[in-house]
Formats: structure tokens, C-alpha cells, sequence
């Protein structure tokens, strides 16, 4: 029927999760006593920081479920979510590593070479190397499949890349990027575009690559447009099937789009309204924190399925979706509901730290419901998933 | 996930089958046939041990019967049987009255208790004062009223009325479900009296039964827009191919699955043990409340002229859900408590009490 394949089954309770989660408390705890990082919003998107990165990777909490050979930890879904529950919720710098651990290193697990896979996971499970996802490009946005940029064989069987990505995140920090490119002609139908696409893996350190720096709107440069010109990608850094790029897209996007970074980006404006709530006692101001906390839960609770739904091997991409879009809206929505109880204004400079939540969270708030899909594509997707298209 | 549930589920269904939901009236305020039909398959029992007078089962097995009837709008106080008033008394070591015959709650109003010199012995209160918005008050045989207790003592009396004899005044909620009162004058019942935490347990039981029933609620609502949606032509094509119908439906979509995530997440925390249950119920009830605001809204939307009327099954779901939102504290009450308990831990702590809740 219409609803099931939105159903998933609730996740089993871990006690190694809680125990894990005590930990990184403690770690986090230690770390802003010491001064080595200031919380901040989106830090998934603003805060990097290697030093902090290779921190977490030397206790264990990178590439947390991969096999051990490849420097995993064979720890479940569940405890790695606690751990980068616990990160976002304290504002931690974790942008550096974010992209590998979560999906390019999972991306490799499943498509990846044996060589691939030794050569790079143990890297990102220490922290030290990192990912960005070449998808997005300067004429596709929304409509992914109709993406330009080509790859063609050369004589000795390398890939040749030109084309350009754009809103690539951190590129200018990071080492490889994981590309979709077209690399043979489109199919018949309405569904053909699918066919004909392939991703690489790409060092970004290649001759021919260039990183371009684009603001958003703070000033912060996070994002990039990576042009590749001539760029040779060597035949074996092919990643998974050529041809089968569109498939393994959608894979990964499940890993993107539904874990806790989808609705705790604005974390830290709640738990700062939630000190000036705890000072003042106003009702209104309690009432819109529990309100907006028992939406939080609901969402965790969500997120918490599909992650444990992933761990048994299911790619539940029709909740993925769904969770990104309920989530991001409720990003956005911290924003609006604490400005209503709040009387705040919004500033980088305000002496008032909630001030300086709310013009975080403001600045960077139309990017919560675009990034990963925006929330009319992903409409579109449960919509699909309830049997309407 | 109902999967062990599943023939509980069957065994309900089909009883519904022979029992449409109707419009209530005063003539007609509740489905008398659907709980004799219940009665007689024992399902007015399920959740409630044997060795009390119940079916036995377990904690699910109740919450499946009760979300399908909710589903069904089953005009039949069995959210109140089960979930809360019946396991109440079995808590309290208070006998039950037989499941049979349909037993209520009165939460509300100005009930005092005063220990009963009536020559019984310990356990007898005298009950004085009026219940209100009770929910099936003139249906229900029995009530399991909640009392302030005696000056000096903190928490409730929770007690056994045997509401036979008591004339209920009337009055109806959107759905036209009776919520009246009752004039309690002097009444001399079995009670025990609850220390103020289990006191506070037993409101949040009933606050997560409203949220089971509603997010069931929700769910068929969902259902049957997409269904009437795929069905409906306009323009040559069925709504459903609109991509603002689909989108409105998304919508939809994702409040229910939201709010049926939290709600069955604070059912398993009722399930292991009710200590940790008032802010998971708390939440689950404010969660499920704001659902009900865009999904009915959105229903009737997709649902056009005919979902505005009586002759269309949808106000059956949507009336209850806009009164059951309401009962059992609304989302702003709730919402206030589970904020003040987010707090209460320190400035710097919101985070720890709020991954605690559920």
C-alpha cells in the first residue's frame, strides 16, 4: 500500500551507542575547556579543521563501521551516529572529514577496488583525507542527469575529463573529489539520461584541475567551481561500473541525505536559546523550546531507522528523502520560531551570543533546504515512493 | 510495526467491516454494536492481564488495537480502556471493573478525596466535587477518576466510580464523541493514593494514547487522500499527476511518518518501564498535535468540496484528530512541560536531557 514503503523498522536500542556517546561528551567537553575549537552553526559545512579531524580519527570515531582491513572500527550504525550526533549538537569543527566518512568512504566500500579501497579508507579513518562530490554543475542543478561533463578514453585507457562542478564544498581543503561524468551517450525514453553515466575518482591535485572560490552569504568560502580541462584520470581510478554512475548516485544519496546533519545544522541556536529560556522562564520561550524539540525527536527518531536500516544492507532512499526534507524545513524553522519569542537582533557582532547564533543560522539558512537534493526534488521523490509517479 | 500484531489487527478490522462510522448524535453517541462485537472477541481486554479479569497480550498488542480502531473511528472508549484507566487500577492494585462493560477516565475538574470513615477500612475515599471533560462520560459504566488529594498529601487518588448512577451533563467534542461532566457528591469508592510521579505518569498515558490515536489517524487519512487522489480526474488527469498535489501529499507524507516515528518510539519507552515515559509522551503528543494542524488541513484541501461534507468518510478522521489534539493536554501544555524539563538539568544542558527524552 501507499505508506509502506515510507515504514521502516525502529532501530534496536545499543547500549554501546550510549557509552560511546559518554565519551565523545567527554572528548568535547575536554576540547572546548582547552580552547581548540568555539562552537558555531553548520559547522558540517564551515567548520574545518584537520587537527580536530585527525583527533576524532585517532579515537576511533572515522570510517566507525568499515571492515578493520580497510582501518575501520566494525562498530555499528548506531554508535556512529551517536558520535556524529554529538559533534553537530556541540557545533565541533567537522567539515574537514565530513564528505569522506559519511558517504565517499561508504561509496568506495560498496563500488570501490580492492586497491582503491586499501590506498584510501585508511586514510579517511585517521582523519587525513578527504572528499567532496562532484555532482552539481553550472547548467544542472535539480536535473542531475543532465550533467556536461565528459570523459572520454585515451589510448592508454586513462579517462580524459573537461567540464566544471560547482557548490563543491571545502574543495580547496580537500584531496580527491568522487565525479560524475558522462562518459557514453544517453538511452531512449524518459529515463535514458540515466544511462551513459560513470564516476571517478579523481585526485584533485591532477594538472589540469582548477579551483575557483565561490562566497556565500556571510563571506564564508566554503564552496568551490572545479574546472578540469584536459584533465587525465587514470584508467584504474574508474569507481564501480562505467556506465552505472546514475545507480550509484542514488545509493549514495542515501547515506546523504538522512543522517543527523539534516536536522541539526542549527543545533546550536536551540541549545543557545535554550540557556536564555533556562535564564528568563518565559513561557513562550520554554513552549516554542519544547515544541521545537519534540519535532527534533521525531526526526532523530526517523534518521535513527534509516541508519540502522542501512547497516542491515537496504538502501532506503524514499525515507532518505523524506527525512532531508522534513528535517532542513525544521532547520529553517529554529530560525523563524526563536526570532517570534526571542527579541534578538540578528548580528556577527552582537555581544549577545544568541545574536550571533541567529545571524549564523540566518546567513546560511537557504542552503539547508538546496544542498543534497532540494526539498521540491525530494518531494518529488516520496511522492514516487506513494505511488503517485 | 505491527508484524507480531498482525492477527489482533485482522481480528478488528474485520469486526469494523460490519460497523460504518455514523454521525453521533444524543440519540447516538457512541457505537454500542462495535463494542458488544469487541467485547465478545475479548478485545476490550487486550493488554490487561488474565489473572485481573482481562485477555492478557502485551503492550502492543493493546496499542494495535486501539491504533486500528482509531483508524476505523470506532466510536468506542477503548483508547481509555487500555492504554490508560485499565492498567491504572491493575498498577494500583485496584480492582477492575469487567472489561465488558466500558471503563473511562475523568482527569479534569474539582474532584477532592477524603479518607473514608464509612467503616470499610483503608482503600475507601469519599469523592466530592465535579469531573470534567470526561471523555465518554453518560457511555461509560465505570470512570477511574483522579482526585486532589487529602491537605497535607502530594500527588492524587486515583479511584473507581461505578458512574451507573450519576447523570452525566452534555456536551461533545468536533467529532460529536461525549467529553461531559459528571457532579460527584459524596461518593464513597475504592481508591489508592499515587505518589506525584506516578501521578504525573498516569496523565502522560493518557497524553501518549491521544498521540497512538492520532498518528493512526493521520496514517488512513494519508491513505485515502493518495487513494482519492489517484482517483479523482480534473483536466484529463488523476490529481495525484499534479505536481502541487504531489507536493501538498509529500507534505503529508512526511508528517506522518515524522510523528508515527515518535509516537512509537515513546511506546517502547511506556514498554520498558513508565520512568522515563512523561516527556516522551509529552513530546509524542505536541509532535503529533502540529501534525494534525497541516495534515487535516492539507486532506481536505486535496479532498476538495466533497471532503467537506458529511457524506464523504473523511470528517469521521479529521473532527477526531482536531478534538483529540485538544485532549489530554494540548500541544501547548505539553510543549511548556517538556521545554521546563529540557532546562531544569542547567543552561549548558539542554542536549543531554534532550537525547534522555526518548
Amino acid at each position: 500500500m501507499t505508506t509502506d514503503q515510507l515504514t521502516l523498522a525502529p532501530a534496536p536500542p545499543s547500549e554501546a551507542a550510549e557509552r560511546v556517546r559518554l565519551e565523545v561528551r567527554q572528548f568535547l567537553a575536554e576540547e572546548l575547556a582547552a580552547g581548540s575549537f568555539s562552537t558555531h552553526v553548520d559547522t558540517w559545512l564551515s567548520g574545518v579543521d584537520p587537527e580536530f579531524s585527525r583527533k576524532l580519527g585517532a579515537r576511533g570515531w572515522l570510517g566507525m563501521t568499515w571492515p578493520k582491513e580497510y582501518g575501520g572500527h566494525e562498530r555499528t550504525a548506531q554508535e556512529r551516529y551517536a558520535v556524529t550526533e554529538e559533534l553537530l549538537a556541540a557545533g565541533a569543527p567537522v567539515a574537514a572529514h565530513w564528505i569522506a566518512d559519511r558517504q565517499s568512504g561508504p561509496n568506495l566500500l560498496r563500488y570501490g577496488t580492492e586497491a582503491q579501497r586499501k590506498e584510501i579508507l585508511p586514510r579517511i579513518a585517521a582523519g587525513e583525507c578527504y572528499f567532496v562530490i562532484g555532482m552539481s554543475e553550472p547548467d544542472s542543478g535539480s536535473d542531475l542527469a543532465s550533467i556536461r561533463t565528459r570523459a572520454t578514453r585515451n589510448a592508454d585507457g586513462d579517462f580524459v575529463v573537461n567540464g566544471a562542478k560547482v557548490w563543491t564544498s571545502n574543495a580547496h581543503h580537500s584531496h580527491y573529489a568522487i565525479v560524475l561524468v558522462r562518459t557514453g551517450p544517453p538511452g531512449e525514453g524518459p529515463r535514458g539520461k540515466h544511462q551513459g553515466l560513470t564516476q571517478l575518482l579523481v585526485d584533485l591535485s591532477l594538472p589540469g584541475i582548477a579551483i575557483n572560490p565561490i562566497r556565500i552569504l556571510d563571506g564564508g568560502h566554503h564552496f568551490n567551481e572545479v574546472v578540469f580541462s584536459d584533465v587525465v584520470v587514470p584508467g584504474d581510478m574508474l569507481l564501480g561500473t562505467e556506465g552505472a554512475g546514475w545507480h550509484q548516485v542514488t545509493a549514495e544519496l542515501a547515506f546523504e541525505r538522512s543522517g543527523p546533519e539534516r536536522f541539526l545544522s542549527t543545533w546550536p541556536l536551540l541549545a543557545e536559546f535554550g540557556r536564555r529560556a533556562a535564564a528568563t522562564q518565559d513561557p513562550a520561550q520554554l513552549a516554542t523550546l519544547g515544541r521545537l524539540s519534540s519535532r527534533a525527536l521525531a526526526l532523530r527518531q526517523l534518521s535513527l531507522r534509516i541508519a540502522a536500516a542501512l547497516d542491515r544492507g537496504e538502501l532506503p532512499d524514499i525515507p532518505a528523502a523524506l527525512v532531508k526534507d522534513v528535517g532542513t524545513t525544521f532547520e529553517q524553522d529554529v530560525v523563524d520560531e526563536v526570532r517570534r519569542v526571542a527579541d534578538v537582533p540578528a548580528s556577527l557582532d552582537s555581544p549577545d551570543p544568541l545574536g550571533r547564533a541567529l545571524a549564523e543560522a540566518q546567513l546560511h539558512a537557504p542552503g539547508y533546504t538546496l544542498r543534497g537534493g532540494t526539498n521540491e526534488i525530494l518531494k518529488g521523490i516520496v511522492a514516487r515512493g506513494l505511488g503517485l509517479r | 510495526m505491527a508484524s507480531d500484531q498482525d492477527l489482533v489487527v485482522e481480528t478488528v478490522r474485520e469486526i469494523l467491516h460490519g460497523h460504518e462510522p455514523f454521525v453521533l448524535t444524543a440519540e447516538r453517541s457512541w457505537d454500542e454494536g462495535l463494542w458488544a462485537a469487541l467485547a465478545d472477541a475479548g478485545l476490550t481486554g487486550v493488554g490487561l492481564p488474565e489473572e485481573a479479569g482481562g485477555s492478557g497480550g502485551e503492550l502492543a498488542d493493546a496499542v494495535a488495537v486501539v491504533r486500528t480502531l482509531a483508524a476505523g473511528a470506532g466510536a468506542v472508549p477503548v483508547a481509555e480502556q487500555l492504554l490508560v484507566a485499565g492498567p491504572a487500577l491493575v498498577a494500583a492494585d485496584l480492582d477492575l471493573p469487567s472489561p465488558d462493560e466500558p471503563l473511562t477516565v475523568a482527569f479534569e475538574g474539582t474532584v477532592a478525596a477524603e479518607p473514608s470513615d464509612d467503616g470499610d477500612g483503608p482503600g475507601r475515599f469519599v469523592l466530592t466535587g465535579t469531573a470534567t471533560d470526561v471523555p465518554w462520560a453518560g457511555v461509560a459504566r465505570h470512570v477511574a477518576v483522579l482526585a486532589t488529594p487529602p491537605a497535607g498529601i502530594e500527588g492524587a487518588v486515583l479511584a473507581v466510580v461505578d458512574a451507573s448512577g450519576l447523570t452525566a451533563s452534555r456536551a461533545v467534542n468536533l467529532a460529536g464523541e461525549p467529553r461531559g461532566s459528571l457532579v460527584l457528591d459524596g461518593v464513597g469508592v475504592p481508591g489508592a493514593l499515587l505518589d506525584p510521579a506516578r501521578a504525573a505518569q498516569l496523565r502522560a498515558r493518557y497524553a501518549l494514547a491521544r498521540a497512538v490515536q492520532i498518528s493512526a489517524a493521520l496514517q488512513q487519512v494519508l491513505a485515502w487522500t493518495v487513494q482519492y487522489a489517484g482517483e479523482r480526474v480534473q483536466f484529463g488527469r488523476p490529481l495525484g499527476k499534479f505536481q502541487a498535489i504531489q507536493m501538498e501529499l509529500a507534505q503529508m507524507a512526511g508528517e506522518v511518518t515524522a510523528t508515527a516515528a515518535l509516537v512509537d518510539a515513546a511506546v517502547q519507552a511506556l514498554g520498558r518501564g513508565e520512568e522515563t515515559l512523561p516527556l516522551a509522551a509529552a513530546a509524542a503528543k505536541v509532535r503529533a498535535g502540529e501534525a494534525v494542524e497541516r495534515v487535516a488541513k492539507l486532506a481536505h484541501q486535496v479532498h476538495g468540496a466533497i471532503g467537506f461534507t458529511q457524506e464523504h468518510r473523511l470528517h469521521h478522521l479529521t473532527r477526531r484528530c482536531w478534538s483529540w489534539r485538544d485532549e489530554a493536554g494540548s500541544e501547548l501544555t505539553w510543549s511548556r512541560t517538556l521545554g521546563a524539563a529540557l532546562v531544569a538539568a542547567g543552561p549548558d544542558d539542554v542536549w543531554p536531557a534532550f537525547t534522555a527524552v526518548v
